[in-house]
């Protein structure tokens, strides 16, 4: 009998087999995808939200499908729940606006927000931590789909068809969104381009 | 960017940063995420379930509506019952065998007939 099928049954089965690779393929793209979450959400607690919903949704509804998919799929998945509570927070915050007890002070502290703003500095060298707090900002200041085609394509090393599935767009689309997130942070992290 | 163009150096730059990044997260982030991650390939099982239920239920629905169509419609309730041991039975079968006796009992005044019958009977006995 195939491993993928039940037996009697001719339909596809969760082995083993694929439990450990669906463990094997969240282990090796679970930080990456944590890391953009916070970069979309500038919330560490909405972040670990969003790639838990993707982790239980892949495994819930495309466990069965081919492995190959799983990576689209998974960050589409993400996208879609990171929209989604980007909404809920938008929604949220004017609702709070209009209360009239509300307190300033309410807000989560932000830090990527917080993080220093490299602006262009005479012959100024930065490395390690403060280029990365530098990139996360910058990159978190990118309009939504921008971000989402810079991360996929260069920090998740996606191609473009499948940068296109997991944004659901246009190949057209992702190149066009990738060029100008890319000049975009040329622009925004000049200093580090060297 | 796997396939598609090479990185220039700023953009290997960025994925470097980014992807070193990634791997420094914080040990209560990754132990977070390591749970997260036993609990999604925890639903597996289950699905192996679902796939039999999904399987399953719509047999079971199809056998009691089977069960339901003999139970309503398999029973002539309509027919009368013929019970062949039963003297009504046998009165029959000798009436359907008898020619004479089922025109007889086709006429329309089946007590005079009977009431002839007998006379006819006093009447032998008698002479």
């Amino acid at each position: 009998m195939h491993p993928l099928y039940c037996e009697g049954l001719g339909l596809p089965a969760m082995t083993d087999d694929t439990g450990q690779a669906l463990n094997r393929f969240l282990a090796e793209v679970e930080r990456r995808a944590f890391r953009m979450a916070q970069m979309a959400l500038r919330h560490d607690d909405d972040a670990m939200d969003a790639v838990q919903d993707a982790m239980l949704q892949l495994a819930r509804r495309y466990g069965g499908r081919p492995q190959e998919q799983w990576r689209p799929l998974f960050f589409r998945i993400l996208q879609n729940r990171i929209r989604d509570l980007q909404r809920r927070r938008t929604v949220r915050n004017r609702v709070m606006a209009l209360l009239p007890w509300r307190q300033d002070d309410e807000d989560p502290p932000d830090p990527v927000a917080d993080a220093p703003d490299m602006g262009p500095g005479p012959g100024e060298q930065v490395e390690g931590e403060a280029m990365l707090a530098a990139l996360q900002a910058a990159v978190s200041r990118l309009p939504a789909r921008q971000r989402e085609a810079f991360l996929l394509r260069n920090m998740e090393g996606l191609d473009v068809a499948q940068t296109a599935a997991a944004m659901g767009c246009s190949d057209g689309s992702v190149k066009t969104h990738y060029f100008r997130a890319v000049q975009s942070l040329r622009e925004q992290l000049g200093e580090y381009r060297t | 960017m796997s396939n598609d163009e090479q990185l220039d150096d700023f953009e290997a730059r960025t994925r470097a940063t980014l992807r070193a990044g990634s791997e420094s997260l914080d040990g209560a982030t990754r132990s977070r995420l390591a749970r997260a991650r036993a609990t999604a390939v925890a639903q597996l099982a289950p699905r192996r379930r679902r796939w039999q239920l999904q399987l399953l239920a719509p047999a079971g629905a199809l056998a009691a509506a089977m069960l339901l169509t003999v139970l309503f419609f398999g029973h002539d309730r309509g027919a009368p019952e013929v019970n062949p041991g039963s003297p009504a039975a046998l009165y029959d079968m000798e009436l359907l065998a008898d020619a004479d006796a089922f025109e007889i009992s086709q006429e329309a005044d089946l007590e005079f007939i009977e009431w002839a019958a007998a006379m006819a009977e006093l009447e032998s006995a008698g002479g």
